[in-house]
């Protein structure tokens, strides 16, 4: 059963071989998940942008697929997803503090990323640098500023959609509310 | 309007939000010099709903409901594309009979997906009779769906671990009925897109889309197979039962609208052969197992062979029964960033047939629902809409007032 | 006088245009449905859009001009009902006919299509001005094979005026035949006149939303859609009249035989509406210039030679 698995993932632990061998920091965190997905650990910002490159340039993941925000409480976590001509998926991923969720746009390697990133940018305040200028998405015209839907601490509930405007209780009220039960 | 809309010689003209070519919103701005398109920008996003927040707050047999509403022509490859994620982070196996009924409806949805944009391609082009004669056909097609799920569209028969209903007899010998006369049909419909002069007149060389950009771009489905790349889900990582079923991949190398035709029709005579493999072979035996109330932590990317082109999953679990992050990428997402190189140094008259050709799915791409009761349109939060489909029940005789629901906070 | 205003107004003239116009208009869509496995409207359809057209409101775009947005309809139907007293109907003669008056008949055509360039214009929207370009574009195209084809038979029948057409041509049938290429052309050009698939860019709701016609509605629009229906009878009349001319004599009969002869030319109009698709501006653009155009001035050549070996 062992071999048997070992021998299917073989192209993908060449892969990640590969990576690691160019890249000895990488030495472990990059690894296979299982057939046709190689995953990373959260990488700095120099690592990540390295091996995003050397992903595409090297080793033949021409294809972004897409980004996948995430809201890791403190920081904000970026999955970029690219696919190579067999359907290996590497997943790698990124991370930045929400104090300051900086990143650098990737369009240039891949241009098809260019919607995803502007994703990031309305949905989780990310501050994707170098993106194309270009209409907004997804998010309506006139959405209030320094809203984030897709973060883990906006309410939709607090949200007025006649106003357009966030009003969270206030944390004194809350505890009136619940002196009063 | 006319002095921000007329420019010199160059008249811009805006194809959307509301325009009798797009089934949905979006909006093209096209700047036109006389019949040439010159510069195209593309803009979607009217049908965000926030779909992927609603899924952070349910427990992830709710979303499995809400998924499957992210698409209304293709509800049952997004379904089954998050049912594979949360089986493989559980560990459950599907039951074999429970993988060929998925494929089974799957490529039902195929047909009655390509058939669909068979008859819109064609009405985009002014050519109403094929329109017509290939939504006839999607009929047929939509009834085995209506008799095997009970519902047109939103099939609602995936489960986690399996599927809700079984196939019985006559369902499978309508579908043995439906694929012989379907299949006349389409060769009809091959030829006539080979032979007509019109036709190929409107479809060749329009929206261009080399094997390099279609690359570059990331183009999938239809749309990358009509450029020569073989790049089907079904055959690079066959999942459910498609790893015992022969799949061949269609593709062209036209790189045009025409090429997307030819691909779209022949993968519906493909996915003929799949599912008259699939009733022949069909094992008998149970169509699910039970799932765990709870879902181990971890992360998954799971993906289908939509007929759109590649879905794409990615679900992350921290161990309780709501999930922590669901992403949905639909193929409609992966086609939009070719448009704009299709759309430029083209005629006006090629635009819709161009956005078209990629078959388009607005609230796919933006992830969104709309709610429709009778002719009034309205959003109802989700208390309203739980009430709603309560009354209608107990109209009908069934109350499901008793049935409790966790604690989730309404929005939207 | 009073024979002549009901000649003129009521029969064969305005009123019997604007009935058989409806007729025309439920047969074309009952058959294109039936062609397209539908159902298809009942027979009062086209009376029923007319009359809730009218009773709708009409909106005048505030950039068009108020003047010439509501004049153009009206002239655009006064030109059609004009064209159509020259047209042989009911009897053997025109209810008023002249040497030349083809030519009139051909240029009151133009009117029709000239408002919808204009009304198109005049509203000022992005869509209409398209389609109006679009429409002005199509109608350089048609008129020169439409306007030799329906000419060309003149030649051979020495005058230049329908109803003169029309007895020649019932009194010897058989030179009919070497009209056959401009019969083709016409039936053709005639389609592009009407802006009928295949050739329906200017309206091409896909593209343009309606073309020209897109600001207009209510009565305004109820009136535009009636002279493009009178266009059609018009049309079906004139070539039935010129290439189709065979008569009996019997007043009533050759009623009949009008009837079932604009009736077949606009079951080909159907047909060829139903089996193809919309071309282009520069498809459409060529395929006039290098096919129908040619064909007319060959048209044209023969029955020149034919005219000069005349004898009569």
């Amino acid at each position: 059963m062992q071999d048997e698995q070992t021998s299917t993932v073989q192209a993908e632990q060449a892969i990640v071989e590969k990576i690691c061998e160019k890249f000895g920091f990488l030495t472990g965190k990059v690894f296979v998940q299982r057939k046709k997905r190689i995953l990373t650990q959260p990488l700095d910002k120099e690592e990540f942008e390295q091996l995003l490159h050397y992903a595409h340039d090297e080793l033949g993941f021409y294809r972004a697929s897409h980004v996948v925000g995430t809201d890791d409480g403190e920081d904000l976590g970026f999955i970029y997803l690219l696919v190579n001509e067999e359907g290996v998926i590497l997943a790698l991923k990124e991370r930045a503090p929400k104090s300051n969720p900086q990143i650098n746009s990737m369009t240039g390697v891949f241009p098809s990323l260019e919607l995803h990133e502007r994703e990031l940018v309305d949905l989780f305040g990310a501050d994707v640098r170098g993106l194309p200028e270009g209409p907004s998405f997804p998010l309506p015209d006139g959405w209030p500023k320094g809203n984030y839907p897709m973060r883990k601490d906006w309410k939709p509930e607090y949200f007025d959609r006649k106003t357009m405007t966030y009003n969270p209780p206030r944390e004194d009220a809350d505890k009136e509310a619940k002196s009063d039960e | 309007m006319n002095e921000k809309r007329i420019i010199g010689n160059r008249i811009v003209i805006p194809i959307g939000p509301q325009h009798p070519s797009l089934k949905e919103p979006g909006c093209f701005t096209i700047t036109l010099e006389g019949e040439k398109v010159v510069h195209a920008v593309i803009g979607v996003g009217y049908n965000h709903r926030g779909l992927e927040k609603a899924c952070e707050s349910r427990s992830f047999i709710q979303t499995l409901y809400l998924i499957e509403r992210v698409c209304g022509i293709c509800s049952h490859t997004h379904s089954t594309a998050f049912c594979q994620g949360i089986e493989e982070l559980s560990g459950i196996t599907v039951p074999r009979r429970a993988a060929y009924i998925r494929v089974i409806i799957a490529e039902l949805e195929r047909l009655h997906s390509h058939l669909l944009w068979l008859g819109v391609a064609a009405h985009e082009i002014g050519f109403d009779t094929l329109f017509m004669y290939s939504w006839r056909d999607r009929e047929k097609v939509l009834d085995i769906l209506a008799e095997a799920c009970g519902n047109r569209v939103n099939y609602g028969i995936n489960t986690v671990g399996g599927v809700r209903r079984d196939l019985d007899d006559n369902v499978i010998q309508g579908i043995s009925k439906m694929a012989d006369s379907l299949e006349n049909q389409l060769k009809y419909y091959l030829d006539l897109v080979m032979i007509d002069t019109t036709l190929s007149a409107r479809l060749s060389g329009i929206g261009k889309l080399s094997r390099e950009d279609a690359m570059k771009f990331g183009a999938v489905g239809p749309v990358a197979r009509a450029a020569g790349i073989s790049y089907d889900i079904r055959t690079i990582e066959p999942y459910g039962a498609y790893g015992e079923i022969p799949v061949k991949v269609i593709t062209d190398d036209h790189a045009d609208v025409f090429g997307r035709t030819v691909v779209r029709i022949r993968e519906m005579l493909e996915s003929l052969e799949i599912l008259r493999f699939c009733i022949k072979n069909i094992p008998d035996g149970g169509i699910a197992v039970k799932a765990p109330r709870r879902i181990p932590a971890g992360e998954v990317i799971s993906r289908t062979e939509a007929p759109r082109g590649e879905n794409i999953h990615y679900i992350r679990s921290n161990g309780t029964d709501i999930l922590d992050r669901v992403r949905v990428r639909a193929p409609t997402e992966a086609n939009w960033h070719g448009m704009k190189h299709m759309l430029e140094g083209q005629y006006l008259a090629d635009v819709p047939i161009t956005i078209a050709a990629i078959d388009p799915c607005y609230s796919c791409a933006d992830r969104a629902i709309v709610i429709n009761s009778g002719n009034k349109t309205e959003v109802m939060d989700w208390q309203r809409l739980r009430q709603y489909s309560i009354e209608w029940y107990k109209k009908r005789g069934v109350d499901m007032a008793s049935v409790k629901m966790p604690e989730s906070k309404a929005y939207f | 006088m009073v024979s002549a205003l009901v000649k003129i107004f009521i029969f064969p003239g305005f009123v019997f245009m604007a009935a058989y116009s409806m007729f025309l208009e439920y047969l074309d869509r009952k058959i294109y449905a039936r062609l397209q496995n539908r159902i298809g409207p009942p027979w009062y359809q086209p009376l029923a859009d007319f009359l809730k057209l009218l009773g709708k409101e009409t909106i005048i775009p505030a950039d068009a001009n108020r003047m010439m947005f509501q004049v153009l309809p009206i002239a655009s139907l006064a030109a059609v009902a004009t064209s159509f007293i020259y047209i042989p109907v009911f009897g053997r003669n025109a209810v008023a006919y002249f040497e030349g008056d083809v030519v009139v008949v051909l240029y009151l055509l133009t009117v029709p299509t000239m408002s919808l360039f204009l009304a198109g214009w005049y509203s000022r929207g992005i869509y209409s001005t398209i389609g109006s370009v679009r429409t002005l574009t199509q109608m350089f195209a048609y008129e020169v094979p439409l306007f030799m084809a329906l000419l060309a038979p003149g030649l051979i029948a020495k005058t230049w005026s329908v109803s003169g057409m029309a007895e020649f041509y019932s009194r010897h049938p058989l030179y009919i035949l070497i009209n056959v290429p401009a019969f083709a052309v016409a039936l053709i050009a005639g389609q592009g006149k009407l802006e009928r698939a295949p050739f329906d860019s200017p309206e091409a709701e896909t593209e343009i939303v309606s073309g020209a016609l897109v600001e207009y509605s209510g009565k305004l629009l109820a009136l535009f859609r009636m002279s493009v229906d009178c266009e059609l009878v018009l049309i079906a009349s004139l070539i039935s009249a010129i290439f189709l001319p065979f008569m009996t004599g019997n007043v009533i009969l050759d009623f009949a035989l009008y009837l079932i002869k604009t009736c077949a030319i606009l079951v080909f109009f159907t047909i060829m509406r139903s089996v193809m698709a919309r071309l282009r501006v520069d498809q459409m653009l060529a395929f006039y210039w290098r096919l129908l155009t040619p064909v007319a001035v060959v048209q044209m050549v023969i029955n020149l030679l034919v005219r000069g070996n005349l004898r009569l």
